[in-house]
């Protein structure tokens, strides 16, 4: 019995094992998501194995499967003692990632963060899709203009321990206040991360203010359930819906009108920056001002003071120009 | 007693497991023999096994013991720790404060569960929404910074490649636990009273009380696992204790705990939380997407419980 | 053995009283709650609780419990949005659902009561299988742009009022309580969950009727599973993931006995509506949502001690039956 035992676990294990190959000796660069599954990664991980092709660098992308932030922790761990020469992680907790940040300096390997900052943590650089103010100041600017000044508007978010979310509801409360006084924002509700739950509270909310005119998914995964509920309540061109979704994720509500427009950079080419990021560090080539990476359109500012590597402004996308995008 | 031979030949097992999982995993990736990733490792490891020794303590004690609001423990602990000291209370007294919580929530469940006679499963999962629930709703989901700096090198130091945290907590409460369970009489009341309660109760063991107290222990074990948390990571995460509920159980089944009480022991839950975060470092070593780890492990707990199977049918059913 | 086959028991109207009290606290603080839409709103989100809670109450009165209910949905709500992406027709598509659940409820059950491993920990085992199973069937991504040609048929009314939903749920709960009082399927389900060895030692066929029970909540999940595509029309790599908690609360909260011998089938309906209303109510009047699962356990054990505090014989139920 016990011989059968071990012949299971060896089996197992070369089952498992065989299917990953051995890589030749290219300097390693590696991308942690907060979760893995979820499009908007996916689709930085796409940019990410575009650029790893063009410099020649092997590419690891793994990320933990809840958003859990000890998971998160583990897995950027394990790619220091593997030792991958650059690692990078959109951060689910900035405030854990400072000891991770020093052991990856005691192993000379560079760790970044991407997607999602931990500014105290001492982390090589940041590569952020855009600034949190133009992402925040964008998205209720667009609503305000359609909905006025005068409007309820209600905000949906996933997770409610996600640092970088909750950073644009900040941002967006903040500009709410100072420039559209009369606005009237409700407190944000959190769904999880469950599309289903996240369509019941978007439902919930128009029940409950009669007078909602809009509603705000800040959460990718909220993306869905805003538009369907807004669809589904027959609310289309009574209350606006948008948020940060990827044209795919939203492309039907665009078109129907749920959502007028949505916020959003191109994920996959903040994948393909993080990669070239991570290639300087590992090269030790200084960043410039403003730097040209060949595989995306524009030039791509640093700010060499604060660390952070600015992909650009957002974009905003609606029924106009949502097909010419196939993120 | 039931501190049989199948537990024994549970407990070789599953060392012989995780040696050939460490083994196999250092023949494919020799990095992954290095001594930091045992570091790692053990760092990782603390939480859940601080939580699955309280899990496997209320398991071991019978009457359908259970506790599915560990994890819940665990954030509520950090969270109302971490406020208290926000609003005024010396942080020197955050462990006392950290541990203390967790001994309370664990005694809520202790009671419901003895004095109201309510079934573990359902009292715990009535915990759980409560204080998972009720540690996210106080943050916002927001984690709350300003752990004292002195506490940090307890979360984050290492003495000889081991982590701090690992050396002064798990290991001497594994020891201590298995030792009382082994050599003292109430360790043998555990036993006795998770392997035939009706004899247990007419030989004169106060039950209850033992049960009782075992609630208790398993939620200051999930304060120490917060306290842990908090000078590892510098803040108190409402979430932190996600998932552990399931993790701890796995651990404690795998480690060679019968769910119906009375057989197994601690060592082997140590083993089996040790072996569960090596196969997950080993898995993501080779870049074995994370979603496997989650199946693999699964399925171990089964494989490892069909295992009964096959003694168990030459036995007398 | 009677108190099995009663329609209406106390706990019943306990629940139904408490259904009534919280819409009355809700109406008098939002006047949004008793309109229309809104009471459309509380029962479209009751529908696949209502379905999956079914499950799990044959499964608990029977002794037995599953976890993993949420990802058979998930798996279920997969093969069908696969089905319909491949352009197959709608109602092909759906019978997928079912037929899935019925095959995986069947391997749970397999594991279970072949395996003969207390379901508890088999379905925590499974739990991390099924989820990796859900991972590979998306393939990491998201199924979303569905046709609406499954929604025309499930997420409409007849007659302009009544669900769809809610005939084929009425129909199923029929079916189920018929099942238990008449047939020898459902008086041999509630005798094992009395007492699984005399069940045994009185010639019932206990593993067949055990296997049966665990594809029966399956399928359950699978037609589950059609409502929550017609509804969403998109399904993530989270799918299902606090319906199988959701579920045992509401189905305990309805009296089922989890150490089984009891089942309340109209103590379900009202768990499953006294939790939706709560959770929608809770919206509605502005209280944050991370409040909710507070109040679905506060509610649960509440429930329970009360039971109680009624008095009982508090020793006789601590037998030793692992879940």
């Amino acid at each position: 019995m016990l011989s059968k035992y071990a012949f299971a676990t060896a089996a197992l294990a070369t089952s498992l094992l065989s299917g990953t190959a051995g890589a030749a000796d290219k300097p390693k660069v590696a991308f942690v998501p907060q979760i893995t599954g979820i499009p908007y990664f996916n689709a930085m991980e796409e940019g990410g194995r575009r650029a790893a092709k063009d410099l020649g660098v092997e590419f690891i992308y793994t990320g933990p499967v809840d958003a859990s932030p000890i998971d998160q922790l583990q897995i950027v761990q394990n790619l220091i003692n593997q030792g991958v020469n650059a690692i990078s992680v959109s951060i689910l907790d900035a405030s854990g990632l400072s000891p991770l940040v020093e052991s990856a300096k005691a192993a000379n390997l560079k760790l970044f963060t991407s997607d999602s900052d931990a500014p105290q943590s001492g982390r090589a650089l940041y590569v952020a899709q855009a600034t949190d103010e133009g992402l925040g100041d964008t998205l209720i600017d667009e609503l305000v203009k359609r909905t006025g000044e005068d409007a309820t508007i209600g905000i949906v978010s996933g997770d409610a321990t996600a640092s970088n979310l909750n950073t644009w509801i900040g941002v967006i409360q903040a500009r709410a206040k100072a420039k559209y006084p009369k606005l009237k924002l409700l407190d944000p509700q959190f769904s999880g991360s469950s599309s289903d739950k996240a369509a019941q509270i978007a439902g919930d909310l128009m029940t409950a203010h009669p007078d909602l005119k809009g509603l705000i998914a800040v959460a990718s995964s909220t993306c869905p359930g805003v538009g369907q509920a807004i669809e589904s309540a027959n609310n289309v061109g009574k209350v606006f819906g948008t948020g940060y979704c990827s044209p795919n994720t939203a492309r039907s509500y665009i078109k129907s009108g749920a959502m007028p427009f949505t916020v959003l950079w191109d994920p996959a080419a903040l994948g393909y920056l993080t990669v070239w990021a991570g290639k300087q560090l590992i090269d030790n080539t200084p960043l410039k001002a403003s730097n040209t990476v060949p595989g995306l359109d524009k030039p791509v500012s640093y700010d060499a003071k604060t660390g952070i590597l600015l992909l650009g402004d957002p974009s905003v996308f609606t029924a106009a120009n949502v097909d010419q995008f196939k993120f | 007693m039931p501190q049989t031979t199948a537990t024994h030949r549970k407990l070789i097992l599953l060392a012989l497991l995780f040696a050939a999982i460490v083994a196999g995993f250092s023949l494919y990736a020799p990095r992954f023999a290095q001594a930091n990733i045992a570091t790692s490792i053990l760092q990782f490891s603390t939480l859940l096994a601080l939580v699955s020794l309280g899990q496997g303590l209320v398991v071991l004690s019978g009457g359908a013991g259970i506790d599915l609001s560990v994890g819940g423990t665990v954030s509520l602990s950090a969270v109302l720790a971490m406020m208290a000291v926000r609003a005024g209370a010396p942080p020197a007294l955050l462990p006392v404060l950290a541990i203390g919580c967790g001994l309370l929530l664990g005694l809520v469940n202790g009671v419901v569960v003895t004095r109201f006679g309510i079934l573990p499963l359902i009292a715990t999962l009535s915990t759980y929404f409560i204080y998972a629930g009720t540690a996210m709703a106080l943050t916002n989901g927001a984690p709350i910074p300003g752990v004292p700096a002195w506490l940090l090198p307890f979360g984050r130091g290492t003495v000889g490649g081991i982590p701090v945290h690992f050396l002064t907590v798990v290991v001497p409460m594994f020891l201590l636990a298995a030792g009382l369970l082994a050599f003292t009489a109430w360790g043998r009341w555990v036993y006795a009273l998770g392997f035939n309660e009706r004899s247990a109760r007419l030989v004169g063991i106060p039950v209850d009380r033992m049960r009782l107290l075992a609630y208790a222990l398993a939620g200051a074990l999930a304060g120490a696992a917060a306290l842990v948390s908090l000078a590892w990571l510098g803040s108190a995460r409402p979430n932190i204790g996600v998932n552990l509920e399931l993790e701890s159980l796995a651990a404690v089944l795998l480690g060679g705990i019968a769910i119906t009480g009375g057989v197994g022991g601690v060592l082997g839950v140590l083993l089996a939380v040790v072996m569960i975060v090596t196969l997950k470092s080993g898995l993501q070593f080779v870049n074995v997407a994370t979603i496997w780890q989650v199946g693999v492990v699964g399925l171990l707990l089964i494989l490892s419980l069909l295992l009964d199977l096959l003694p168990a049918r030459t036995r007398l059913r | 053995m009677p108190s099995a086959f009663r329609i209406v028991g106390q706990r019943e109207l306990a629940l139904l009283l408490l259904c009534l009290a919280a819409g009355v606290v809700f109406v008098a603080l939002s006047p949004a709650y008793l309109s229309a839409g809104n009471v459309a709103a509380v029962l479209r989100n009751c529908v696949e609780l209502m379905l999956v809670g079914l499950g799990i109450t044959l499964l608990l009165a029977m002794g037995g419990i599953d976890v993993t209910v949420g990802l058979v949905l998930g798996l279920a709500a997969i093969a069908i949005g696969r089905l319909l992406l491949a352009g197959f027709d709608p109602w092909v598509a759906a019978a997928a659902g079912p037929l899935v659940g019925l095959a995986i409820g069947l391997i749970t059950g397999a594991v279970v009561v072949f395996g003969r491993i207390p379901a508890i920990v088999a379905t925590i085992g499974l739990l991390g299988v099924y989820r990796t199973a859900v991972f590979v069937a998306l393939g990491g991504q998201w199924l979303s742009g569905l046709p609406p040609t499954l929604s025309a048929i499930f997420a409409g009314q007849i007659f302009g009022i009544v669900p769809v939903s809610y005939l084929v749920i009425g129909a199923i709960y029929a079916v189920a309580w018929a099942a238990l009082r008449k047939t020898p399927f459902g008086l041999h389900l509630l005798a094992i969950g009395n007492n699984e060895e005399r069940a045994r030692l009185a010639g019932i066929a206990v593993k067949q009727v055990r296997l049966g029970v665990y594809a029966v909540s399956g399928a359950l999940c699978g037609i589950a599973a059609i409502f929550y595509i017609s509804t969403y029309r998109n399904v993530e790599m989270t799918v299902g993931s606090t319906l199988a908690l959701d579920a045992i609360a509401a189905v305990v909260l309805g009296g089922t006995n989890i150490l089984g011998g009891r089942a309340s089938l109209l103590g379900t309906v009202f768990g499953v509506l006294l939790i939706r209303m709560l959770q929608n109510g809770f919206t509605l009047i502005g209280l944050p949502s991370l409040w909710q699962p507070v109040v679905t356990g506060a509610l649960l054990i509440g429930a329970l001690l009360i039971e109680r505090g009624l008095g009982r014989d508090v020793l006789r139920r601590v037998t030793l039956r692992a879940a």
